[in-house]
């Protein structure tokens, strides 16, 4: 999958990458590439522009870690809660349309 | 191509490579407009990735710094004029309280002064409407955008320009109440005249909460392209058929209507020339402000660009 068609989940995969644990930047994108066994092809760098923009935007907050390595960890706000919940309807919502037009 | 993907060619990345991409970082971002504290931590989140692995590919540091001022560009500026908005409300609030307040509590005659506190009540009153237009434009199209991850450079500038113009106008119109509250005559109430200072300090307080962040967007250089839109893509339906695309002539519907309305209150309260000479005033303010502020402010097209 290119970062073409990406385009408009990233936030999402974020989000839920966020709700199961904190994590740092790296961790994430770690986690992204785990969980979709390698498929997501993430320009990395463009993973922390958007970190940055959803905890600009109120749904992540983030902040330095304290024991050893000096690393901003993010985490899902309530409101980062509520946009996933919503995010994840609206995904299944539209998987259920799609696979109904082409089955 | 380097494990940074900055261009260089090599093999493996040494820390000199990665101590050059982290400074080209640094560099490009303070040249998008993201310093100080967000530049630092940008940088020392790339620095920790960097280490935890050496062959990432991170992209283009310049790339990097404008996806940067395109998503944070988008954010801050909606923040911004969200935020504008909200101080507004609460000195729209108190100032509307005030007003009210002044039917029971000024106590009847003119307001004493000089012609230059007449003239900064002229000013306020306009001032007010200013903030008022400009602050709700600016929250109806942060509200428009609110999905989009990125906005246009365009229309990240007017949601700003908005909510600057909107803060600044409420600015001016706070600080004529002190100068109505100190002109009014003596059988004006103290506490009414006490409230007007008060109404002052908490908005022009309020005013100065929202301005960093109005001032921090503006800092930023988005550079995503694409058109910012008028008038009529924020109000949308709420703007009759045949006034769209037909920003002077929405204008003049809009000055006409006040200045009647004026007019006929003035008819009501026993005062018609009053009333009348209030409508033109506010006709041709609202005009003239619409000449002055609506290609600044994004209300027509073709002039909101920098």
């Amino acid at each position: 999958m290119n970062a073409e068609e990406l385009k408009g989940h990233l936030d999402s995969l974020i989000l839920s990458v966020l709700s199961s644990r904190p994590m740092h930047g790296y961790a994430v994108i770690e986690e992204l590439r785990s969980r979709s066994g390698g498929r997501l092809a993430l320009p990395e760098g463009t993973v922390y522009p958007a970190l940055h923009r959803l905890e600009s935007g109120g749904l992540l907050s983030s902040a330095w870690s304290d024991g050893g390595r000096r690393r901003r960890v993010y985490s899902l706000t309530r409101a980062g809660q509520r946009e996933l919940r919503a995010r994840r309807s609206g995904w299944r919502e539209f998987r259920t349309t799609i696979e109904a037009v082409l089955a | 191509m380097n494990a940074h993907g900055g261009g260089r060619t090599g093999g493996q990345p040494g820390s000199r490579d990665t101590s050059a991409y982290l400074e080209s970082l640094s560099r490009e971002l303070k040249g998008v407009g993201i310093a100080g504290a967000r530049q630092k931590r940008i940088v020392a989140e790339f620095a920790d990735h960097l280490e935890c692995d050496p062959n990432a590919e991170l992209g283009d540091a310049a790339m990097i710094a404008r996806t940067f001022a395109d998503e944070l560009g988008t954010a801050w500026a909606r923040r911004a004029a969200i935020r504008a908005f909200a101080a507004l409300a609460v000195a729209g609030l108190l100032f509307a309280a005030w007003g009210l307040l002044a039917a029971r509590y000024y106590g009847g005659g003119r307001l004493a002064g000089s012609a230059a506190a007449q003239l900064v009540l002229g000013f306020g009153v306009v001032a007010g409407q200013v903030a008022f237009v400009s602050g709700g434009l600016g929250l109806l199209r942060a509200i428009r955008l609110r999905r989009q991850a990125v906005v246009s450079a365009d229309e990240a500038r007017v949601l700003v320009r908005r909510a600057g113009v909107g803060l600044f106008a409420g600015a001016l119109t706070l600080l004529a109440v002190p100068v109505v509250a100190s002109g009014a005559p003596g059988s004006a109430h103290p506490a009414w005249r006490t409230f007007g200072y008060v109404v002052c300090a908490v908005g022009v307080v309020t005013i100065v909460l929202a301005a960093p962040s109005v001032l921090a967007s503006a800092r930023v250089a988005p550079r995503a392209a694409g058109e910012a839109g008028d008038l009529f893509s924020d109000l949308g339906p709420l703007v009759p058929r045949w006034l769209v695309a037909a920003p002077w002539g929405f204008a003049v519907v809009i000055a006409t209507a006040l200045a009647m309305m004026l007019a006929a209150s003035g008819a009501l309260a026993s005062d018609p020339y009053d009333g009348i000479l209030r409508g033109l005033a506010e006709g041709t303010a609202v005009l003239a402000g619409f000449a002055l502020l609506g290609g600044y402010l994004g209300l027509r097209t073709g002039h909101h660009s920098s």
